[in-house]
């Protein structure tokens, strides 16, 4: 389906399909980085735990 | 007498509502067309969250088809914006944080499956100290496509942005030049090579120009998207645009103040002598101050709750204003990035859609200060061209003389020619008489310098 907006704002020729190239590429990258980023909290979180012993 | 209705110059994109004038009050009518995602607006709370947050202007409801149009399905009044800029008007970080605003708000409408369809800078304005949207029709069902402006998005902020960031210049014009936004052939022609090194930088600019240039005759379908790919996308944009920034540059003018305060109380005694002055005009309700630097006497009259436009050429100072705003939350003062010589033309079809910066200008009072010689000498510009423009842009006028011997002058000379035989003391009251009465004056103590207060003449 064509966009019905299309003709008013051109999202320009190609916009459509590189949009799906960056999102496949974006998709990778961003899962790593929540990888990254969960491993990050979860020792940072331990450490934190470890000096801050419950009493 | 009621006036007829007109429709707004730049409003003529969009098929599903325009934006039109009557008896001096601005409307928003909603065309039938758009009835469905309109409602869905409204009913899934996504106009109530984004005016929550701060984020989307106001609007009362009109229950009243005021056009008379068939095609009226409702009719909104949006709050007043006292002032419309333009992104060429507007400094680094000002066009940042509206491109931030943008993807902010599209990234809210996607939890109430509404989807950003237009992202032009022409729909941020500034409104009571901050940037805020203004197209209320600019939302629609999210339909599981690509975002239609994502191309819009990045040749109209992130393009203008980059090249701003890489060449470390100020580069408004270019926004001038390609108001609907610099194609991204162009932005990539100027970026340098290396910046095909950056993840975000080379998919949204890079890849993004190579794609959209070669598949031109390719009928494109709209391929189904997710909205995470959808929030993915955003943010990446995000990411990139927070990293971007324009050096700290000291340019000629800031720490104007920091020198001129140096000398004797002079800052003192004209604040003095303004504020003194200020009680004595009736009803000051808008003020412009031309050559503002980094507003200090723009803030003395945003103390008087009066709204300002703080204009000055020099986009250092109105990025370090704006920062220093947002900061302070001051409401009242909307800077500008104005050459006074050369102030924004009007563009767009017909000369109409976007005016120029004087006939946008109509302030009770204008302040210029430190001004004239800025202009008489260092631009060659006659006194009575300047009179001309002081008395198009507001009612009363408070502006400082600044005699030959004054030592910035004496300074300015140094390197040039003195031709300016003309620029006297009684050429310039000549040259203001014209279109000026002289109320008051006076002399700042401790400088050779002179205030006067004037009234506009009408002509």
């Amino acid at each position: 389906m064509i966009h019905p907006f299309l003709l008013y704002v051109d999202p320009g020729s190609g916009s459509y399909l590189v949009q799906v190239i960056i999102a496949a590429v974006l998709g990778i990258v961003f899962f790593f980085k929540n990888i990254k980023l969960y491993i990050r909290s979860f020792f940072f979180r331990s450490k934190k735990q470890k000096d801050n012993p419950p009493d | 007498m009621t006036q007829p209705i007109t429709h707004h110059p730049s409003s003529y994109r969009d098929p599903s509502g325009f934006i039109f004038e009557k008896d001096g009050t601005i409307y928003r009518q909603v065309n039938k067309s758009f009835k469905e995602h309109f409602d869905h607006f409204i009913e899934s709370g996504c106009y109530k969250h984004l005016i929550e947050k701060g984020l989307l202007i106001p609007y009362e409801q009109v229950n009243q088809n005021l056009t008379g149009d068939s095609n009226c399905y409702r009719t909104l009044k949006p709050e007043k914006i006292s002032f419309i800029s333009y992104p060429f008007e507007w400094s680094f970080d000002m066009l940042k944080d509206a491109a931030l605003l943008t993807l902010q708000i599209a990234r809210e409408a996607l939890g109430y499956e509404m989807i950003l369809k237009d992202a032009t800078p022409y729909n941020i304005q500034w409104y009571k100290g901050r940037f805020i949207f203004i197209d209320t029709l600019s939302f629609e069902k999210y339909n599981e496509t690509p975002w239609v402006c994502y191309r819009q998005f990045c040749e109209s902020f992130l393009g203008p942005l980059l090249l701003m960031h890489y060449s470390k210049q100020s580069l408004q014009q270019l926004q001038l030049a390609w108001p609907e936004g610099i194609p991204l052939a162009v932005i990539k022609s100027f970026l340098p090579w290396r910046s095909r090194f950056f993840l975000h930088m080379y998919l949204h600019i890079h890849l993004h120009a190579d794609i959209a240039g070669k598949s031109k005759s390719k009928n494109e379908t709209a391929k189904t998207f997710s909205k995470q790919k959808l929030l993915n996308l955003i943010s990446s944009l995000e990411i990139l645009i927070r990293k971007l920034k324009l050096p700290d540059q000291k340019s000629t003018w800031s720490g104007y103040y920091e020198e001129a305060s140096q000398r004797s109380d002079y800052l003192e005694v004209k604040k003095n002598i303004i504020n003194q002055w200020l009680n004595e005009i009736p009803a000051v309700k808008t003020a412009a101050d031309m050559g503002a630097n980094d507003g200090v006497f723009s803030s003395l009259l945003a103390e008087k709750a009066i709204p300002v436009i703080a204009a000055d050429f020099d986009p250092y100072c109105i990025n370090n204003l704006y920062t220093s705003i947002k900061i302070s939350k001051e409401r009242n003062i909307q800077p500008v990035l104005i050459d006074l010589s050369n102030p924004s033309p009007a563009i767009g079809i017909n000369n109409e859609e976007r005016n120029s910066f004087i006939s946008r200008l109509d302030a009770d009072l204008i302040l210029a200060l430190a001004v004239i010689h800025h202009l008489a000498i260092g631009k060659n510009i006659p006194l009575k061209k300047v009179a001309e423009l002081f008395h198009k842009a507001g009612k009363y006028l408070i502006i400082e003389f600044v005699p030959k011997e004054d030592d910035k002058i004496k300074l300015m000379l140094r390197s040039k020619q003195d031709i300016y035989f003309n620029y006297t003391e009684d050429e310039f009251i000549h040259a203001f008489e014209e279109y000026f009465f002289i109320v008051k004056k006076q002399q700042i103590t401790g400088s050779l310098r002179t205030l006067y207060l004037m009234k506009k003449r009408n002509q």
